[in-house]
């Protein structure tokens, strides 16, 4: 594999991550004209808006401004939370990793259901199968994370099923069955939309790559039809499935905020909707930073597992 | 004409049928109704022998090849008739006896190389998986006997090209390694669509010879498909002609060349160019002053910005022409042949302005020197033609807009008489005027191609490019618009460099021609001159690859 | 036209769309019912024969308030989409037509943009600007512009190298009618086909910021809004979250089908 190509990448994304910060930046702190009155509200008195305004350096000149939170911001200094009184980072550290939990579980049950499906369908083109099949893939993609989220909440945590919670989180570390009883719920929603969107892509490439010349070549050799799905077509289906599948990753990211808020889940999404709700600024910036670096990131490790699959990119 | 044997000697029809297709028939049913592709096909095909079959798009060969493979699409329907397989019926047996059949009794060689081959699958892999399915070999084993194969195709290391991925060989390397997978387990016999039509003139003939010698060697039967009677000819024991699901004619090469008995079998015969049929009589004097004088055309690609050299990423530049320089005398054909990468298009695209060079373009008494410098006089008098008519025409504009855009660029008619205009293009070009209301998906490839020829000529040039006009046309098709350019550029006088691989075809009507091997240019002779003692190396390996049709 | 007809996906997509739009254009003159009129006897009801989809905690009927609604839901995705698709697609193309540095600084810029989720990206604007239907909507197009104007730009680069366009170049054309007749002609199918499924996303977009409350505010019966209000009350009657729910999806999928039968319809390699 080249180096190059990999350093390359992650000097784009780094580029990526300070145009971002550029942007959250300006929207959060210079749109609103003046940050503190945002903060504050509109029945601030004068003396507590000179204060904020002192305390955050709002009268220096924006690229200064800029410049110095950024600096904060890569010394690993995020600031305080205005409204929890922590230190950002321990804030966002605690939500990251149970938002983590989350995103972990939902892959896991992916990785087994959604590509499997996905082949199933393309193989059994024009059956009932991959019309049932396509539908739940469409209809998964056409209903929003909080409708989902709702719809399993009535009908598996109700009080007639009483089979989930409702919601809510206990940590780990105090009861481990407690902790992922409260997951199944909020982990089976992301999943089912996941697995939506993956099974669409793959059933898609997969068609495309059974009516190839080369598949066809490899049939005609007198290979099984099991030795063709898994040596000639699957490998050649995945990698363009995971190109856009890695696009699917941010739309995603922004379900896990609606479906933390639905399961009172307090991950990253849930604080963000919190700071955005209560306009703590710091939080606000430092979490939507973090919420880019992951899918970037996301895109990076995507770019790679293509690269792992399509020997054309790796040796250019 | 359709009797099973066909005029084979006493000795073929002693041997045994490696393949035997009595009577057969196959539809497919489309929204449209049934579509007979296949009309109660006879062929035999003995063992150890050749059998060509030769045939245009639509004509069913390819069909056919499917049939025998059991490889047919789910709305195929069968009709009567058998195909038997060293006395088998093929098409009573399930599925899995087919797949055991497949690859290791029969074989198939397909036209493109490079789709053929699974990209993510290195090379040994994808010929040993063929041993260790039919012949039960280990992994090493199979590697083993899978650089032998190849080794017999041709290939010195062949342990280096199994290590690759098929987009790291070439054209050639990746064919002979699809011959070697098709002999690997010594198949009765082989199946062969097109399999040299994808790869460039010499290749194709190494391919060719390859083949002769691996059949000769192996005794396997072998059945040619292709659209190119000349070649067929050359190394079939018998050839039959099919024609939209119809056997037609069939009997030995020479046979059918010298007497062919059914005018569709004359009439492909006609098609393929041959040197001998000149299309031009005009003489061009050879001291005229030239139209068009180019010097010292360079063009190189991917030469690194400051910015790639600081990251370190030098890959080196590729010199698309090197030094190159030709004249073009007017009213003259000028043909360029090479093969590709050889910068035949790279430089048609300098002289019609599309590509940034260094170098002169000297044009009547002007010169240029760079391509920002040509202006609107110089566009209007050279015009270039594409080689793909899908991709030339714009396909949201009708006919009549695509002609009409040079005569309003160039102010060469008022608005009441552009319609008329418009009209006397298309007759030029023997299409009928109504078809400039039509849309270009509306258009086959031939009329296409008709369309653009009006458009360059719309714009009363004095010189048009054209960059292998006739490469992805129908052999019947190539001919008729070859004929067709030929008229026009006599009567307007307007001189024309003709670009192309075909060297039977450039013989045919070009005054002069130019070889190009690797962006350089590396013979040029008047085309009666095409043997003479004094010919570059390359130019003779190019005369020697190519098939002239052997009678007639 | 008749293309679509063929097109199973085609048919049911438009199925769907014929549905809502008949709900957006005939919605209010066809509800039975006042969508603010109470209804004190006959609370979180589910379906009858005088609720015909149930009624939610204040005895408003259901089926009243989704017809009511589409305007704000649809209209709302349409909106979205079109403002986001002309800014995106004015950027995207001008990227292509431009070239080199340009070129490079928008994509760079673009890709930044990318970066960031669209429903957060939305969120962070609508907490500026205050929350309102008008004030998400400008989100939702500011949030979509960088990916449209993707699109936008790949059509033009792909058309750019195409045979026509060299010609037109070969001939001496202004740049002018380059662009305006062979480069754009060509450019908006692709933009297009990815609207008409962006549409869906916005109308889910909306519904999502409208359930948060930050974006369509009561009175409004905008969908998200509807489910967002029957939030305490869904065990008691699952109809006031599952009608409107069912609703979103239609629309959603309509715009979805639709556009990927478009697609089907308009790629020249035609998939299988």
């Amino acid at each position: 594999m080249n180096a190059a190509y990999f350093v390359r990448r992650l000097v784009a994304v780094l580029l990526v991550l300070l145009t971002v910060s550029l942007a959250v930046f300006v929207i959060t702190m210079i749109l609103p004209g003046n940050a503190a009155v945002m903060i504050l509200g509109e029945y601030a008195t004068e003396d507590q808006l000179r204060a904020l305004s002192e305390e955050l350096g709002l009268d220096r000149p924006w690229h200064v401004q800029y410049l110095g939170w950024l600096g904060g911001m890569l010394a690993g200094d995020w600031g305080m939370s205005m409204r929890l009184s922590l230190p950002v980072t321990t804030v966002i550290g605690e939500a990251f990793w149970r938002s983590a939990a989350l995103a972990a579980g939902a892959l896991a049950t992916v990785s087994i259901i959604a590509i499997p499906l996905g082949v199933a369908a393309a193989m059994r083109r024009g059956t009932g199968l991959d019309l049932g099949i396509g539908l739940f893939a469409y209809l998964g993609t056409a209903v929003p994370e909080f409708v989902t989220a709702t719809l399993l909440l009535i009908f598996l945590a109700g009080p007639s099923s009483g089979l989930f919670p409702a919601g809510g989180y206990i940590p780990a570390d105090k009861s481990l069955p407690g902790f992922l009883y409260h997951m199944v719920l909020p982990v089976a929603t992301l999943s089912l939309i996941l697995t939506a969107h993956i099974v669409r892509q793959v059933r898609s490439e997969m068609s495309d790559v059974l009516g190839s010349d080369y598949v066809r070549a490899a049939r005609l050799k007198g290979l099984s039809e099991r030795e063709v799905i898994l040596r000639h077509a699957l490998p050649n289906a995945l990698a363009p499935a995971v190109a856009v599948i890695s696009l699917d990753v941010g739309y995603l990211l922004g379900g896990i905020l609606v479906v933390e808020e639905v399961f009172a889940w307090p991950g990253l999404g849930r604080l963000i909707i919190y700071a955005l709700q209560n306009r703590d600024l710091p939080v606000i910036q430092a979490a939507t930073l973090t919420l880019a670096a992951t899918y970037a990131l996301s895109n990076l490790v995507s770019d790679i597992v293509i690269a792992v699959l399509d020997p054309r990119v790796r040796y250019a | 004409m359709n009797d099973a044997g066909g005029n084979g000697s006493a000795e073929d029809l002693a041997r045994a049928a490696a393949i035997a297709i009595e009577r057969y028939s196959l539809a497919y049913s489309t929204a449209a109704g049934p579509f007979h592709a296949l009309k109660s096909v006879s062929l035999t095909i003995p063992q150890g022998r050749t059998v060509g079959l030769v045939g245009e798009s639509g004509s069913g060969k390819t069909s056919l090849a499917w049939a025998i493979m059991r490889y047919l699409p789910p709305n195929a329907v069968e009709g009567p008739g058998v195909i038997r397989l060293g006395g088998e019926n093929l098409i009573e047996k399930s599925p899995a006896e087919i797949a055991s059949i497949r690859g290791r009794r029969i074989s198939m060689v397909f036209q493109d190389p490079s789709a053929s081959l699974n990209p993510t699958l290195r090379i040994g892999d994808q010929i040993s998986e063929v041993l260790m399915r039919h012949q039960k070999l280990t992994q090493k084993e199979a590697l083993e006997e899978a650089a032998a194969a190849l080794e017999r195709t041709g290939i010195h290391r062949p342990r280096d090209i199994m290590r690759r991925y098929p987009h790291q060989a070439s054209g050639g390397e990746k064919q002979r390694v699809v011959l070697a997978t098709a002999f690997a387990c010594g198949p009765e016999c082989i199946i062969f669509d097109e399999p040299t039509t994808a790869l460039d003139v010499i290749t194709a003939r190494q391919i060719l010879d390859l083949f002769v010698r691996l059949r000769d060697d192996t005794g396997v039967s072998a059945l040619y498909i292709s659209h190119d009677l000349a070649l067929v000819s050359r190394i079939a024991h018998e050839v039959a002609v099919i024609r939209e699901g119809e056997i037609v004619e069939r009997g030995r090469p020479a046979e059918l060349f010298s007497s062919p008995k059914r005018d569709y079998t004359r009439a492909l015969i006609a098609a393929a160019p041959r040197p001998e049929n000149r299309l031009v009589t005009s003489r061009i004097a050879p001291a005229a002053e030239p139209l068009l004088s180019v010097r010292k055309a360079n063009v190189r690609f991917g030469q690194p910005t400051r910015l790639q050299r600081l990251l370190g990423q030098t890959r080196a530049p590729v010199d698309a022409l090197k030094s190159v320089a030709i004249t073009v005398r007017p009213g003259e054909i000028l043909g360029i042949v090479g093969e590709s990468g050889s910068g035949k298009s790279t430089l048609a695209r300098v002289i019609a302005g599309l590509q940034d060079f260094t170098g002169e373009i000297g044009f009547a008494d002007r010169r240029f020197a760079r391509r920002p410098d040509l202006d609107r006089s110089y566009r209007r008098s050279v015009q270039i033609i594409f080689q793909h008519p899908d991709a030339s025409l714009n396909p949201r504009q009708r006919v009549k807009t695509i002609l009409s855009r040079p005569l309003r660029l160039y102010d060469l008619a008022r608005r009441g008489e552009i319609e008329d205009r418009v009209a006397s293009l298309l007759s030029r070009v023997l299409l009928p005027a109504n078809f400039s209301t039509r849309y270009p998906h509306q258009l086959s490839g031939g009329e296409k191609q008709r369309v653009a020829i009006a458009r360059a000529f719309a714009a009363e040039p004095k010189l048009v490019v054209c960059d292998e006009i006739t490469s992805s046309l129908d052999v019947s098709v190539q001919a008729s618009i070859a004929r067709l350019l030929v008229e026009i550029q006599a009567a307007t006088r307007a001189a024309c460099i003709f670009i192309t691989h075909d060297l039977n075809l450039v013989r045919q009507l070009a005054h002069r021609i130019g070889v190009m091997n690797r962006g350089e240019l590396v013979d040029m002779f008047e085309t009666g001159d095409v043997n003479a003692a004094d010919r570059h190396p390359y130019t003779r390996e190019l005369m020697e690859a190519v098939a002239v049709p052997p009678w007639g | 036209m008749r293309d679509l007809l063929r097109h199973p996906t085609g048919v049911v997509g438009a199925s769907l769309l014929l549905v809502i739009f008949l709900a957006v254009v005939a919605g209010p003159s066809l509800a039975p019912y006042d969508p603010q009129s109470f209804h004190p006897q006959a609370r979180l009801q589910g379906p009858s024969a005088t609720f015909w989809l149930g009624t939610d905690q204040f005895g408003r009927d259901v089926l009243s308030r989704i017809l009511h609604g589409a305007r704000a839901t649809v209209l709302f995705g349409l909106g979205a989409t079109l403002a986001g698709v002309s800014v995106g697609a004015l950027i995207g193309i001008t990227a292509g037509v431009a070239g080199r540095w340009i070129d490079s600084l928008i994509m760079r810029l673009l890709d930044g943009m990318l970066a960031v989720p669209d429903l957060l990206f939305t969120l962070l604007i609508v907490t500026v600007i205050g929350s309102s239907t008008g004030n998400a909507m400008l989100a939702v197009a500011v949030a979509f512009s960088p990916g449209m104007a993707r699109i936008a730009r790949s059509a033009v680069l792909s058309v750019r190298t195409r045979d026509f366009v060299q010609a037109a170049i070969a001939r001496g054309e202004s740049r002018a009618y380059i662009i305006g007749a062979e480069v754009l002609p060509n450019t908006i199918g692709p933009v297009i086909v990815e609207a008409s499924i962006r549409v869906s996303f916005a109308i889910m977009l909306g519904a999502t910021l409208g359930f948060l409350g930050l974006g369509a505010q009561p009175p409004s019966t905008e969908w998200g809004l509807m489910i967002a209000e029957a939030r305490q009350f869904m065990f008691r009657n699952p109809w006031c979250v599952a009608a409107p729910g069912l609703a979103i999806a239609i629309a959603a999928l309509g715009f979805n089908l639709f556009g990927d039968a478009l697609r089907d319809i308009l790629d020249p390699r035609g998939r299988r």
